[in-house]
C-alpha cells in the first residue's frame, strides 16, 4: 500500500512540475533566470500578465500603452509607488526579497496585479 | 384650454408636473433639455415648459447654478485632441444661459495628470464664465502622487482639512464631499470615517425641510462597481440624509448623464467636458471612448440646475456643446 501511494505522490509532482512549465495562461508568467527585466504591460486598465513571478534580484518594468494614465502602488503604499505614467511611460522596480507583492493602480483601484518574488 | 403641444403633460395628477407616460417622450428628448427620473421602476419626464410656472416678478430669492466635470485638462489623445477648445465651449454656453448661474460647481477631474499649469489652465478659463465663484471637489486625477496637497493648496482654503466642506446660499445646504483619496486596492470611491463624522455633524444642523445639494465627484451609487463607479461607504452617508425632504446629489466621474431617484434623493451624474465614456459594461473597460469628430460635442456638455423655493426637486437640465441654446431654456 505504502508503495502504491509513493508512486502516486512522485507521479503528482510529475505532473505538476509538467502543468507548470508547459502552462502559461494569459494570465501569469514562470520564473525566468535572475538579471532579466520582466515587463508588465498596462492596457485597457490591465496589469498584464496579471501576475507575475519572477526570481529575486529582477528588475520589473511596467510599461503604460493605454490612452489613459495610470499609477503602479504597491497595496501597502510604501514598498514601491510610481508617480503618474502617461501613455508610453514606464516604472521600473527591482525585487530584491522573496515574497507576494500585491499591487494596484491608484487612479483606478479596481485595477489590481501581483508579483510574486521567489 | 391650452392647446395641446407635443411636449405638454397630459396627465398631472399628483400635481407636480410629472407625466407617467413620459417614456418615449423622455427618450426622443434625451439630451435637449428634459430632465428624466425613474421613479419606483418607472420612468416620468418632467416637461420643462410647464416646470416653471412663475411669473417673473416672482424670481426673488430663486437660486440658480451650473455643474460642469471632468474637464481633464491635459489630455490630449484622439479621443480629444483639444479640451481647452471644449472647455471654453461649455463655458460660453454657461455664459449664454438665459437665467446666468450665480456660481459653478466642479465635479472634480478638473486636471488630467495633477500638474501645476492644468490647474492654471482651468483656472484661467473659468475666469472668463459669467458665474461669480466656481466651487470644487477633486477627481480621482487631481489627488495624483501627493495625496491631493496640490489641490488642496489650490482648492482648499476655505474646507475641513480633507478637503471636505459645506456652504449656504439662499436657502438652500450645500455639501462639498471628496471621495477620491486614500483609495485602496481593489476598492471604490471612499469617503472615509472621519469626513462621514463631519457629515453627520454638519447635516444635524440643518432642518429637515432646507433642501440639500450634496456633489461629489465619484457616483454616491452604485452605477456600475466593476468599473470602480460607486463609493464604498456612502450608505452611511445617504442615511444622514434620509430625513430631508429634498435632496440633490450632483457627481462625476462616468462622462455621461444618469438619473436615479431613490425616496427623496434625485441622484445625478453629468456629462465630461473633455471626452465621453462607454455605458456601463458596453466596452472592455471605462476609457475615453472614440466617437465621430462631428459628435463628439453632443456627449459633451453641462448641467443648468435651478431651484425654485416650494417645489420639491431641484430642476436639472443637461445640454450637449453641441445643442442650440434655446433647447436648454425652460422658462
Amino acid at each position: 500500500m505504502k508503495a502504491v501511494m509513493r508512486l502516486a505522490g512522485v507521479v503528482c509532482a510529475v505532473g505538476m512540475t509538467l502543468g507548470m512549465s508547459a502552462g502559461s495562461s494569459a494570465d501569469t508568467a514562470p520564473a525566468k533566470a535572475p538579471g532579466a527585466t520582466q515587463q508588465v504591460k498596462i492596457d485597457n486598465f490591465t496589469f498584464a500578465p496579471n501576475e507575475l513571478t519572477v526570481s529575486a534580484g529582477t528588475t520589473v518594468q511596467w510599461v503604460n500603452r493605454d490612452d489613459i494614465p495610470h499609477t503602479v502602488v504597491s497595496d501597502d503604499k510604501t514598498t514601491f509607488k510610481s508617480k503618474a505614467l502617461d501613455t508610453d511611460d514606464s516604472f521600473s522596480y527591482t525585487f530584491t526579497k522573496a515574497g507576494t507583492y500585491p499591487y494596484f493602480c491608484s487612479i483606478h483601484p479596481k485595477m489590481t496585479g501581483k508579483v510574486v518574488v521567489q | 384650454m391650452p392647446k395641446e403641444k407635443k411636449d405638454e403633460i397630459l396627465y398631472d395628477h399628483n400635481h407636480d408636473g410629472i407625466d407617467r407616460r413620459g417614456f418615449l417622450k423622455c427618450m426622443a428628448w434625451a439630451g435637449t433639455g428634459t430632465f428624466c427620473v425613474m421613479k419606483g421602476g418607472v420612468l416620468n419626464s418632467f416637461s420643462l415648459s410647464r416646470l416653471e410656472e412663475f411669473d417673473p416678478s416672482a424670481m426673488k430669492g430663486e437660486l440658480s447654478f451650473a455643474q460642469i466635470s471632468d474637464s481633464h485638462m491635459g489630455f490630449n489623445k484622439p479621443a480629444n485632441t483639444d479640451v481647452v477648445g471644449t472647455l471654453k465651449a461649455a463655458v460660453g454656453k454657461i455664459n449664454a444661459l438665459k437665467h446666468q448661474p450665480e456660481f459653478l460647481l466642479h465635479t472634480g477631474d478638473i486636471s488630467h495628470l495633477s500638474k501645476p499649469e492644468e490647474f492654471d489652465t482651468v483656472d484661467q478659463i473659468l475666469k472668463g464664465s459669467v458665474a461669480k465663484q466656481v466651487f470644487f471637489v477633486p477627481g480621482e486625477h487631481d489627488v495624483i502622487g501627493d495625496d491631493g496637497k496640490q489641490y488642496l493648496e489650490r482648492y482648499g482654503k476655505n474646507t475641513q482639512s480633507g478637503g471636505w466642506y459645506s456652504f449656504d446660499t439662499k436657502g438652500v445646504h450645500f455639501v462639498g464631499l471628496v471621495n477620491v483619496m486614500n483609495l485602496k486596492a481593489g476598492g471604490l470611491g471612499s469617503l472615509g470615517a472621519e469626513q462621514l463624522d463631519w457629515l453627520d455633524k454638519d447635516l444635524r444642523g440643518q432642518s429637515a425641510s432646507t433642501p440639500v445639494v450634496v456633489f461629489a465627484h465619484i457616483p454616491l451609487w452604485s452605477v456600475y462597481p466593476q468599473w470602480g463607479w460607486g463609493t464604498e461607504d456612502s450608505a452611511q452617508a445617504l442615511g444622514y440624509m434620509k430625513r430631508f425632504g429634498s435632496v440633490t446629489v450632483l457627481n462625476g466621474h462616468i462622462h455621461q448623464t444618469m438619473q436615479k431617484v431613490e425616496g427623496n434623493v434625485t441622484f445625478h451624474t453629468a456629462t465630461s467636458t473633455a471626452f465621453p465614456q462607454p455605458q456601463p459594461g458596453k466596452a472592455d473597460s471605462p476609457g475615453p471612448m472614440k466617437v465621430p469628430a462631428e459628435d463628439l460635442r453632443k456627449l459633451l456638455g453641462i448641467t443648468d440646475v435651478k431651484f425654485k423655493r416650494g417645489k420639491h426637486a431641484l430642476a436639472i437640465v443637461d445640454s450637449s456643446l453641441e445643442e442650440n441654446n434655446q433647447s436648454a431654456q425652460y422658462d
